[in-house]
Parts: C-alpha cells; sequence; structure tokens
C-alpha cells in the first residue's frame, strides 16, 4: 500500500479518507536532523521552522508519495499549500480546510469539505470511497487508539522513557495501521513487564506545540521530566477519544473532530485549558512542562493566558520557547534549575 | 575546608576559591572553543598562583553552560542555583537576582528561606545579552570597558527598535551614517537592553533588595538606566562576573 502524505500541524486531517482511498496516511513530520535549507529558498527564516522542515522533507521526497494532503492545522497552513502547490513537484496536492469554529454552522461547512475531498480523491485516483470503505477504514483506526489508550496509562505506573512514547506516536502516524496493530499490541505486552516508574523523575504534563523530533523528549528526561499526560497533536489528541458510531461515516469523522481535546489554534480556547485542568486533577500531576516551537504563534499567544491559569491554581509550571533542533543546552539547563526549584520546596514551583 | 566553584559561560570561564568563611581568589579568562581546555588552564594557573596542589581541593562544583564537561567536579549545579546562592554570600536578605551573561539574561527571585522560588529567562534570542552588547561595541569600534562609560555622556538617547541583535546592529550602523554621536547611541543600546530585560522581569514579581550579577553587571551604562527603569536600587557586587561561581564553591560545601 502506498503512502499518502499529509503536512498537518495539529491533528486535523482526517486519516481515514485516504485509508478508504486505499493508501497509507504518513503525516510529515520534516528532518531535525538535515534542517531546512532546502525549504528556505521558498520560506523565509521567520516562519516556524517545523513548518519549513516540512517543506524540505517534501521537496526531498514526494516522489515516493501517492500524494499529499495539507490541513488546516494552524492559519499559515493555508498559504504552505499555496506554496507546496507550486514548489513540490510531481504530485497531487490536497487542501482540507477544517474549522477552527466548533459551532453548527462549522459542522455543515465540514461535511461539505470532507465530501469535496472525497470526490477529489475519487477523481485523481479512479477510485469510489464509499460508506463501507470508510467505515472499514473508521473501525481500523479506532482499533489504534484504544490499543494506544491502553498503552498511554502505563506511563504513570511504569518505566516509560519519553523516546518510548514517542516512538509509538510515531509509528502511529506513519506506519501503516494494519502492520501497526500487531505492533502496538507487542508494545503493549512489553510496556506491562516494564519495572515500576522511577524514583527521582517527576511526572509531568506536557502541552504546546506539536513535538516532532525525539532527542526533545529525551531532554525532557534527562533533566528529569517524565512525561506521563500531554494534550499534543502527536500525542493524547490522537487517541483520547474514538470516531463514534454514526449511520454517516462522514458524519462520525465530524463529530471526532469536533469532540477531541482542543489544540490552541481553535476557538474559543476555554475548552483547552478546562482539558488540561481536569486532567491535571484526575491523574493527580503537579508539574506541566509547556513550550512552543519558535514563531508557533497559535501556541505563544495561547500561553500568554492558559500558563497563568494553570500557575494560578498551584501547579508547577514552565513555559519555554524552543527551536527546530536537537541539542539545545540553554532548554537542559533552564528545565534543570526547574527541577532544582521543584526538590528544593519539596513541591510546587512556577516557572 | 577549600572549595571550588568552576561557572563555564558561553563567553567566559570563572573560577571562584573559597575555604569555609571566605572567597580566598577569583579569576575570569575566555572560554573559547575548547571547554575542558578553559576550565583546565584556569585552575591551573589559579592553583599555581596560590601555590596549592590539587589535592588541596576539599570539592569542586562546576556550573554555566559547559558545566557538564568539567569531568573533576564533585557534581554539577544550574547557574540559576549558583547566582541565587553567589548573592546571598554578600546580601543575606536578597530577594531578587539579575544575572547578565554571554547568551542569557536571568531574573530570579529568592525566598524568605534563601531558595530559588521563580525565575525567568530570555528565549531563543540573543537580544539583551552579553553577546548583543558584543556585537554593538564592535559595530561602534569601542572596547567594552569605554561602552560602559559613554553612556554617561550622552546628551540623549537614541532609541534602537528593533528586537533582533542582527538587526539591531543595522539600525545601529544607520543611525552612525546619520551622524548621531556615539554616546547617544550606546545609550539607545543600555535601554533597549534594560526593556527587554524589564518586560522579561515582568513575567515575574521583582523585590528588593535586588542584586545584578554576571558580566554585563559591570556596565556602568546598564546599571543607571535599570535603576532609572525600574525605579529601585540596585547592588552590584564587585565580583559580579564570578558570581555564579562563588555560589558553586559555596555550594561545594555542603555536597
Amino acid at each position: 500500500m502506498k503512502a499518502f502524505a499529509y503536512f498537518d500541524s495539529g491533528h486535523e486531517f482526517p486519516e481515514e479518507i485516504v485509508m478508504a482511498a486505499g493508501f497509507s496516511p504518513m503525516k510529515i513530520l520534516g528532518d531535525v536532523h538535515k534542517g531546512t535549507a532546502a525549504a528556505d529558498e521558498y520560506l523565509f527564516p521567520f516562519f516556524c521552522p517545523f513548518a519549513r522542515g516540512c517543506l524540505a522533507d517534501a521537496l526531498e521526497n514526494s516522489g515516493k508519495w501517492s500524494g499529499i494532503g495539507v490541513a488546516h492545522g494552524c492559519d499559515a497552513t493555508d498559504h504552505h499549500y499555496d506554496m507546496w502547490r507550486d514548489h513540490v513537484k510531481g504530485v497531487p496536492i490536497f487542501w482540507v480546510n477544517t474549522p477552527m469554529k466548533m459551532d453548527q454552522l462549522a459542522r455543515t461547512f465540514y461535511i461539505q469539505e470532507l465530501k469535496r475531498f472525497i470526490d477529489n480523491l475519487d477523481k485523481q485516483y479512479s477510485v469510489k470511497v464509499g460508506d463501507k470503505e470508510l467505515k472499514d477504514a473508521i473501525s481500523l483506526s479506532n482499533q489504534v487508539k484504544s490499543l494506544l489508550r491502553q498503552l498511554a496509562p502505563l506511563r504513570v505506573k511504569k518505566d516509560i522513557p519519553n523516546r518510548d512514547y514517542f516512538e509509538i506516536m510515531r509509528k502511529s502516524i506513519q506506519m501503516p495501521k494494519e502492520s501497526l496493530v500487531e505492533d502496538l499490541k507487542k508494545t503493549l505486552a512489553d510496556w506491562e513487564n516494564r519495572k515500576p516508574f522511577p524514583a527521582g523523575k517527576i511526572p509531568t504534563f506536557l502541552t504546546g506545540s506539536d513535538v516532532s523530533f525525539v532527542e526533545f523528549m529525551d531532554l525532557l528526561d534527562n533533566a528529569g521530566f517524565r512525561v506521563v499526560r500531554d494534550d499534543l497533536s502527536l500525542g493524547e489528541r490522537y487517541f483520547a477519544t474514538s470516531i463514534p458510531d454514526a449511520a454517516s461515516p462522514v458524519e462520525a469523522l465530524v463529530t471526532y473532530s469536533f469532540d477531541m481535546p482542543r489544540s490552541a489554534t481553535r476557538v474559543p480556547s476555554d475548552g483547552r485549558l478546562e482539558y488540561i485542568l481536569a486532567v491535571l486533577k484526575d491523574t493527580k500531576i503537579d508539574t506541566v512542562v509547556s513550550q512552543n516551537m519558535k514563531f508557533c504563534e497559535p501556541y505563544a499567544m495561547d500561553a500568554v493566558w492558559t500558563i497563568p491559569a494553570i500557575k494560578g491554581k498551584g501547579y508547577n509550571c514552565m513555559h519555554f520557547e524552543r527551536d527546530f533542533t536537537p541539542a539545545d543546552n540553554q532548554l537542559f539547563t533552564r528545565l534543570e534549575a526547574f527541577k532544582e526549584t521543584i526538590q528544593q520546596k519539596g513541591g510546587r514551583s512556577n516557572v | 575546608m577549600l572549595t571550588i566553584g568552576l561557572d563555564i559561560g558561553s563567553i567566559t570561564t570563572k573560577i571562584a576559591v573559597m575555604n569555609s568563611k571566605a572567597l580566598i581568589d577569583a579569576k575570569v579568562s575566555f572560554t573559547g572553543y575548547n571547554v575542558e581546555k578553559a576550565w583546565r588552564n584556569i585552575l591551573k594557573e589559579t592553583l599555581d598562583r596560590l601555590q596549592l596542589k590539587e589535592s588541596a581541593v576539599d570539592r569542586i562544583v562546576a556550573t554555566g553552560y559547559g558545566r557538564s564537561g568539567v569531568s573533576i567536579a564533585n557534581e554539577t549545579v544550574t547557574e540559576i542555583k549558583c547566582h541565587a546562592v553567589g548573592a546571598r554570600f554578600y546580601m543575606d536578605n536578597v530577594a531578587s537576582v539579575i544575572d547578565i551573561g554571554g547568551q542569557d539574561s536571568k531574573f530570579i527571585r529568592i525566598d524568605k528561606g534563601g531558595n530559588v522560588a521563580d525565575f525567568v529567562m530570555n528565549d531563543k534570542c540573543a537580544a539583551g545579552t552579553g553577546r548583543f552588547l558584543e556585537v554593538m561595541a564592535r559595530a561602534l569600534e569601542v572596547d567594552l570597558t569605554d561602552f560602559s562609560k559613554l553612556s554617561l555622556q550622552a546628551r540623549k538617547s537614541s532609541p534602537i527598535s528593533s528586537m533582533c541583535t542582527v538587526f539591531a546592529e543595522s539600525e545601529v550602523i544607520s543611525l552612525i551614517a546619520k551622524g548621531e554621536s556615539r554616546e547617544n547611541i550606546i545609550a539607545g543600546i543600555n535601554e533597549s537592553i534594560v526593556n527587554r530585560l524589564v518586560s522579561m522581569i515582568g513575567r515575574s514579581k521583582i523585590e528588593e533588595p535586588v542584586v545584578l550579577t554576571g558580566g554585563v553587571a559591570q556596565n556602568i551604562g546598564i546599571q543607571t538606566a535599570l535603576m532609572k527603569k525600574l525605579k529601585i536600587k540596585i547592588w552590584v557586587p564587585e565580583t559580579a562576573q564570578v558570581n555564579g561561581a562563588i555560589g558553586a564553591a559555596i555550594l561545594a560545601r555542603n555536597i
């Protein structure tokens, strides 16, 4: 099954539709080790480096993909679609305009948008994406989400390094789903037999821009922060909820999109904060690490009111800006200092 | 007891030698490309000067961005904690520390127990740091010592509005081309650093007494602009640049 790549700065792209069309969806993450030089010719340096990394990836690898979908992960991605159409050659590129508001009008709009996307795939690849194909894809996708929901809580109880969690998430958005299910089942058996949660690590909720490279997760772990909950798109947003059963699979996908935990791009943002606070209360975690990728405006702006609200509830909370780089010594110092302040006070710290 | 604090910063490496009560010696040298060479050299020079053997040193704590490269350190501690401890060495009731180093500027709030209660640091940008001053001093062809004093002779400050070091440099070059005096430009540069710092501090809460540390603390223009902007008194220890190393040496007593 050939890969159908997608560029999505959130979890907005309807993977199930391309699965129903006979493709294997694969989220583009860029390659932090290769940098963004190839894309810098087309995008200014003050643009999100993750997005530049994704374009560089597409410029190099588009020949290996059947198509590319660009989802409305954040407002900047609208223009990425135009740019990618001009510069990424030899592969059809599709635009899926996910609404950022969650009202009835947006729902009606999104149903039409998904139908338009299906229609475009049908025409481009001479396929017929019908209800049966969509329901089969949804069923497989829900199997993956269900397995991830069994795996994720083990982070609180067992010794699951941040990189291991990142790796299952990376596989979930890049591997063909059939083989992924088997892989996740094996991982579940492995994680259940891991040692208990290590002493000395601080159970942490991770929020903010999507983390697209494992080195950042290692950085957190090395500084003593073990991510046990999160609301990342390459994380719990992807599997927190299942796609509901509905007579119309397209409507089910819309309901799923509207019901998943909010990202900072969606308005109003109250739901996002409420979700974070509910998770913290439910899991009894008292430490939050919030980060935004340099030039990631939705999360940078969201932090202005979300972080004080979290701190105001008495949680340990640190927010910082990071870059698209595998090595960041200054950040390591900040995290270590955050850990020192938590430890010396035997509890809460706000940084 | 003899302890040593080594602070390996992005521009300079600092050493502080202390006994159980007092500072015995302190020195600053450039870090350069080779971190290991930097700390080994400063350690050897200092011990030679004091006519001490390495075996006479009870413990060493390393801090700064190159701390993990100090293989002989008994422990590594972040510079945030070291600056807080170092400032308390001079002023037991210090409540706030502003540290301006080569690549970082930090604001540290200290609680009544002497612990770090809160800290904020600059994000991914050199503006507001020692490196920013270096770039500006180079553009104005003055050394950093003169740079520090010249702003006091300014009739007015020429505002530098760019947030980016590179663009601020070109803004400075434009001001030079317009015939603006060097003194006024330097005053503007100092103000831009201070404005950035104050915005950063605004994310936390400043309380007096305040100690200013780091290499940039020696810049009298920055000191003056900071006091004017914050409307508070700021105390600058003579050894402001080695404050982190002093904190490390003090922490070494208790590990």
